[in-house]
């Protein structure tokens, strides 16, 4: 059987003309198939609303204590799981320079001047490195090659931020 | 500023009063298109249930742009989409029939009380139906015809576009058509000729 354009009404749900009407009964009157659709429409517009049982607020309110003492419960052992491990770690590591230190303090003692009076030298020593190399290049290249280089390095800063931002996901969006 | 945006904004700050007002304002649409959707009360419970504590972790995310009641009911209708889908893979027993009914709200158009009764028994009949459609249909159906929502807006909630919506539409009407001549070979056309019609 043909259901074209009966179905195609039916499914549109528009309003129908007087004559468009009485076609459609006509057709109803033979088609089964149409006449399920057109009561499926009629039942899905005349839908009820499924009520919960009473109390579902306190229900609720009940659920979200309990799963914030969980919540809780879960950060209190994460933390202190996390604190341990650090402490164990920490302990772990220094542990050999512990024994080294109560051994021979007196040697630990010299090489940590030592080693704080080879940084400070290499410190200076750079430093004075430096200001030659600068002297240096000032007088081989210049000013408008100082130039170049600072607005190309500020250029690229601004591209980098402007690219973070436009490419970022947006955190206070809503969920889709 | 109206009474529910402040209740949103006082849950924003971390009022749960608030909140709780919102849960019992919006109890009974949340529930409904869960259990729609499941087709199971005790299901239907523990969906509201988890839709609404998603809403109050993510309240900070709801952008007042929107209608909340949309925003709402979409994250249940996501969570029940969820549900259906990994129940697909756990039982095969979504057929079977359940004895428990929720509390459904009385019908004030019911004329008397054997057309109440012809309706309940198409509510069942509908609730069967529905539950052949794949979740997406399903939730497009209940979203278009228990809550009134436009294409577009169904389009929106379950990220589609708005012919793909359309399509669906037509597809699980014409699916449930054929599963309600299957049950329901008589037709209750004439049964109903007090009613307005179907077209």
């Amino acid at each position: 059987m043909n259901h074209r354009p009966f179905e195609d009404w039916l499914l549109a749900e528009e309003p129908l003309t007087t004559d468009q009407k009485a076609d459609l009964q006509e057709h109803l009157n033979s088609c089964t198939t149409c006449t399920a659709l057109a009561e499926v429409n009629l039942a899905l517009r005349t839908r009820k609303i499924a009520a919960p049982a009473p109390g579902f607020s306190t229900r609720f309110q009940s659920r979200l204590a309990v799963r914030r003492a969980a919540q809780r419960r879960r950060n209190f052992w994460g933390v202190l799981i996390l604190v341990g491990s650090a402490v164990g770690l920490f302990v772990w590591m220094i542990f050999p320079y512990v024994q080294w230190v109560l051994s021979s303090p007196m040697d630990v003692f010299v090489t940590w001047i030592s080693t704080i009076s080879l940084v400070f030298s290499s410190l200076l020593a750079f430093g004075k490195a430096g200001s030659v190399m600068l002297r240096v290049a000032s007088d081989f290249i210049p000013v408008y090659i100082w130039v170049a280089v600072f607005a190309l390095t500020g250029f690229a800063s601004l591209l980098w931020v402007a690219s973070i931002r436009k490419f970022a996901p947006n955190f206070e969006g809503v969920i889709k | 500023m109206t009474e529910e945006m402040d209740w949103i904004i006082q849950s924003q700050r971390g009022n749960d009063e608030a909140f709780a007002k919102l849960v019992e304002a919006y109890q009974t649409p949340v529930y409904n298109l869960c259990y729609r959707m499941l087709g199971e009360a005790e299901a239907a419970e523990d969906a509201a249930q988890e839709s609404f504590f998603r809403a109050y972790q993510n309240i900070l995310r709801y952008d007042p742009q929107r209608s909340f009641a949309t925003w709402l009911l979409s994250i249940a209708a996501h969570y029940c989409i969820d549900c259906l889908r990994r129940r697909r893979f756990t039982t095969l027993s979504i057929d079977d029939d359940d004895d428990e009914h929720p509390m459904e709200l009385p019908d004030q158009s019911a004329l008397n009380p054997e057309t109440e009764a012809v309706r309940q028994e198409e509510q069942e009949q509908m609730q069967k139906a529905l539950r052949t459609l794949n979740a997406t249909d399903r939730a497009a159906i209940i979203l278009r015809y228990w809550y009134d929502f436009s294409e577009v807006e169904i389009a929106e909630n379950l990220s589609l576009t708005v012919s793909a919506v359309k399509s669906r539409l037509h597809r699980a009407r014409r699916e449930l058509a054929k599963r309600w001549k299957e049950e329901q070979p008589r037709t209750r056309l004439e049964r109903r000729s007090h009613e307005s019609p179907a077209f």
